[in-house]
């Protein structure tokens, strides 16, 4: 497992230096020039020097990218252009924020969408099953920001049973971090949902079909236990080689249903920073979301190893 | 649980999906987008009012019959508004989706034919660009160009041409390597005639179905940038921006996110819709479903009355009898199609019933209807299971479940898909003994590594942490009768436990089984169509034809004087070793699938001695041998035998 782990990080190298080779190179086409941006129309041409100096833009691109390549593999992202706020920290506080909604949605997503795959592949065609069928096609019609603004409508504005907006760190209040988080998780995870309960369902209508499915059963082994322990774990691993792409997903969404409920996580910062052409403030943004993409492709690969015997490196 | 399709081809309705939905829902899809079109083209001859015109007075209304669908926060008409976002929607889908093409298609065709470098550089970017949450990207584009609904679109086309990119690029290299590139260029045709003659027809189905699922993202995606404040700028009307002014005033009138969320779903759905009825009818070209016909009227769905079968001598030692068994599966055309009838026999301790017949036959099911495993829609109507003892039809199913294993197990024919491959083989003998036996962790572990050397594995202990891919298939096969026999079951039933493997390992698989017995002492149910290894390894055997036992016989009068006219038919095909000529021909014609039996004798289409009494019901009569035909033991059917 150690060795499937080293292989996968190796290989993931390449990846993280190709996308900061390509943020880098296009954030540095930005058409206006920032320094104007932030000295404004008054400012003189000794000043302009002074901070495109102070900005290090007067030095030639590559330079510029191996210095800041240099420093952001200590961690260190650089500086935003305009309140003069480390990269990194804005990230860094901004992060947990965003994390909570994914995590949170992934979650949901995962159990729901296990749930109703298992029991749709038991009883095709019944209720259930149509209703995963039908949720997995208005879930790709339903933008999951519209989602969270009827969730708000119902259970907010009009129910009050939960906060219309803001968020709750976790390590102030659990049971407010909760609140705070689930109605977009909600939002942001049914559509997900519904796509893996049909990757569940069509995975293990396959399995159950398997000869090991009926010679556990012909064994005696009690049914829920064949369901869930046989056919339920070879059935995840077509699901989980497709769930990297799926959390993905929900990390893109998360920035935008961050809006529905003013939540302040990385999303917030992302349309901030396009808004004043904040270059590392987007630099900074592209890698690290690469950086959590990677991590849970590398989390998806090990279970995958796990629950996949004939994935390991032998 | 499904029953095993071997036997079953026919039975079971397959999970049919009429390609593309109901003609219902194509029709509304149809009409949406066509309305959708309509509105975007006249939307200054429909729209109530000018969707800018400003009146704070009326700001943040209900609906009301002078603006049916409210007002918004700076008092304009909503229902104006959203008929001039379909404009809007309209032209960011086409914008989008075009640049998409223009700029994914030729890249990839490029790539894919060149290879190479330029391959490899462009599928590294590619993946970089897909590994980042496509919104991302967006907004990175965006900060390079500018907000506005225009440049979003350019963004959205950029990030979407990476599947077209990839999707040109793939038929490329699939129609590379067909043999008509190859002689054309033989030929002398120049590379990009190659491209333009061979390869565009191929990618224009793909790159269809391409299109409409791309426009639909688009519109999503388009709705999220508006919303966000990077796509269309207000007070341009677009679904997304009016979202946005709703999510500002959800307090004050939550009504006004309603509106565009359902435009932009019935919308979406329709084009995702289409996009599935134009995927499923290029995809199969045009499918023909051809349903087949209700069996004919002269074959009977229903069971006549049968005529009655000799019961079975009871014995001392019996382990397992079973009584007048009759199993339905589901008919192609609704209803139940008989597959097993008037099915009866008897094991004793220590015995080996031989069950053989061609596939169709019934003797897989049999196996599996003993062990209440029949799978979804197949059930048992009629007879009685008796296992030591007890009916096992009238076991709830902890009942059976507490039974299988204990009193009965199995052997399935492919060990490599009988075993977990998820599993190590150790645990999954262990876990058995754990839950049958409550066993300890450490205890089960034990057993299961004497029982891997039981079988004639070596170094067991070893071999009990492998995985199943990694055995060959004889030694999975051990591994699977050392399960099945782990709770030391009275009847063990044996699938074909030896076709799927290589004939050098059959014999000892064989051996093993006789050594097992002797050890044992469990009766074997071993279903075979194999003669040659029936007529090693049973004592006993019974031969099956479409659903039915037609013939039961010590082996060794079985094989010396067969009875039934099938019977002498599968004889005659046996090849034997000793024989210099070839094997007579087989029986002519196949089995009859089950819901296509003749009313009479279901041989009756098949054998040379049919008569006008064969075509009423045949009891299966005698009672040390039993045989299904009014014509047995006659002479002439000795004579040809
Ligand atoms: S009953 Fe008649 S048709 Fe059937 S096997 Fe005997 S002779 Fe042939």
């Amino acid at each position: 497992m150690l060795k499937l782990i080293v292989q996968r990080l190796l290989a993931l190298v390449p990846l993280l230096f190709i996308v900061s080779v390509l943020t880098f190179s296009f954030t540095s086409l930005l058409p206006s020039d920032p320094v104007d941006l932030i000295i404004g129309d008054a400012g003189t041409q000794e000043q302009y020097e002074m901070v495109r100096h102070r900005l290090g833009l007067d030095e030639p691109v590559h330079l510029r990218y191996l210095q800041w390549l240099g420093r952001a593999v200590q961690g260190d992202l650089g500086t935003s252009f305009f309140n003069s706020v480390s990269v990194t920290g804005a990230v860094m506080q901004r992060l947990p924020v965003t994390l909570s909604l994914t995590v949170m949605s992934a979650i949901i997503a995962i159990v729901i969408g296990v749930a109703a795959g298992v029991a749709a592949a038991l009883r095709p065609r019944s209720w259930i099953d149509r209703f995963a069928t039908l949720g997995a096609t208005f879930g790709q019609a339903v933008p999951n920001f519209w989602f969270g603004l009827i969730l708000v409508a119902i259970f907010a504005v009009n129910l009050r049973w939960f906060p219309a907006t803001g968020f709750t760190p976790l390590t102030q209040s659990p049971w407010e971090w909760l609140r705070s988080v689930i109605l977009p998780s909600i939002a942001l995870g049914t559509s997900s949902s519904a796509a893996i309960a049909r990757q569940v369902r069509s995975a293990m209508v396959g399995v159950l079909q398997q000869d090991y499915i009926r010679a556990a059963r012909a064994q005696g082994l009690p049914f829920r236990r064949v369901i869930f322990r046989h056919a339920l774990t070879n059935a995840m691993v077509p699901v989980v080689a497709v769930l990297s792409f799926q959390i993905t997903v929900l990390l893109g969404g998360a920035l935008i249903v961050e809006q529905v409920f003013a939540i302040n996580g990385l999303g917030t910062l992302a349309i901030g920073a396009v808004r004043q052409q904040d270059i590392p403030m987007l630099q900074g943004l592209v890698l690290v979301m690469v950086a959590l993409v990677v991590a849970v492709q590398l989390a998806t690969d090990v279970i995958y190893g796990l629950i996949n015997p004939k994935a390991r490196p032998s | 649980m499904s029953i095993d399709t071997k036997t079953m081809p026919q039975a079971l309705p397959s999970g049919r999906r009429r390609p593309g939905g109901a003609p219902v829902l194509i029709g509304i899809a149809v009409a949406v987008l066509l309305l959708l079109a309509l509105l975007a083209v006249f939307a200054e001859w429909v729209a109530p009012y000018d969707p800018l015109r400003q009146s704070l007075m009326e700001a943040l209304q209900g609906p009301s019959t002078a603006h049916w669908l409210g007002t918004d926060d700076l008092g304009r008409d909503v229902l104006s508004r959203l008929i001039y976002g379909c404009r809007i929607a309209v032209i960011a889908a086409a914008e989008a989706t075009t640049i998409a093409v223009l700029l994914g298609v030729p890249i990839g065709l490029f790539i894919g034919y060149r290879g190479g470098l330029w391959d490899w550089i462009v599928m590294r970017i590619v993946e970089a660009v897909v590994s980042i949450p496509g919104i991302m990207v967006a907004i990175v584009i965006i900060a390079i160009l500018g907000a506005g609904l225009h440049r979003a679109m350019i963004a959205l086309g950029i990030l979407f041409s990476t599947s077209f990119l990839r999707l040109a690029r793939g038929v490329v290299l699939a129609e590379r390597e067909e043999v008509y590139v190859r002689s054309a260029r033989v030929v002398g045709a120049s590379d990009s005639r190659i491209l333009m003659r061979h390869i565009f027809p191929n990618i224009a189905p793909p790159l269809i179905v391409q299109v409409t699922l791309t426009v639909g993202a688009v519109l999503l995606a388009e709705a999220g940038l508006s919303f966000i404040g990077l796509g269309v700028q207000p007070p341009q009307a677009s679904w997304g921006t009016m979202l946005n002014t709703a999510a500002a005033f959800m307090d004050f009138n939550w009504f006004l996110s309603v509106p565009p969320g359902i435009a932009i779903i019935l919308t979406v759905l329709s084009v995702n819709l289409l996009g599935d009825v134009l995927r499923d009818s290029i995809g199969r070209g045009i499918a023909v479903d051809a349903d087949p016909r209700a069996p004919a009227a002269r074959y009977a769905a229903e069971l006549p009355a049968t005529a009655a079968s000799a019961p079975v001598p009871r014995r001392d030692d019996e382990i397992l009898r079973v009584e007048h068994l009759q199993v339905m599966v589901p008919g192609r055309a609704g209803g139940e199609v008989p597959v097993i009838t008037d099915l009866s026999l008897s094991i004793g301790r220590g015995e080996t019933l031989g069950l053989v017949g061609e596939s169709g036959s019934g003797k897989t099911l049999t196996g599996l209807a003993i062990l209440g495993l029949l799978g979804a829609g197949v059930r048992a109507t009629h007879g009685s299971i008796e296992l030591n003892g007890r009916d096992l039809r009238t076991l709830p199913r902890s009942g059976l479940e507490e039974v299988r294993g204990n009193e009965v197990a199995m052997v399935f024919q492919d060990p490599t898909t009988s075993l977990n491959p998820a599993f190590t083989v150790g645990s999954q003998i262990a876990e058995v003994l754990r839950v049958k036996q409550g066993l300890g962790r450490r205890q089960a572990w034990a057993r299961s590594v004497e029982l891997i050397d039981r079988v004639g594995i070596p170094r067991p202990a070893e071999r009990a942490g492998a995985y199943p891919h990694e055995l060959s298939g004889g030694m999975a096969q051990r591994v699977a009768i050392a399960r099945a026999l782990s709770c030391n079951p009275s009847l063990l039933i044996a699938d074909e436990p030896t076709t799927a493997l290589d004939v050098t390992v059959q014999q000892e698989i064989l051996d093993l089984f006789r050594d097992l017995q002797d050890e044992f002492g469990m009766a074997i149910l071993f279903v075979t169509h194999d003669l040659a290894v029936a007529a090693d390894i049973c004592d006993r055997v019974g031969v099956m034809y479409a659903g039915e036992m037609v013939e039961m016989a010590g082996v060794d009068a079985l094989f010396a004087d067969p009875r039934h006219p099938y019977t002498s038919g599968l004889l005659s095909a046996m090849p034997h070793a000793s024989d210099r000529n070839p094997p007579l021909p087989t029986i002519r014609g196949n089995v009859p699938r089950p819901g296509t039996w003749p009313l009479g004798c279901r041989f009756a289409d098949r054998c040379d001695f049919r008569i006008a009494a064969c075509d009423r019901r045949i009891p299966l009569t005698g009672s040390r041998r039993q045989v299904r035909c009014v014509r047995a033991g006659e002479p002439e059917l000795e004579a040809a035998s």
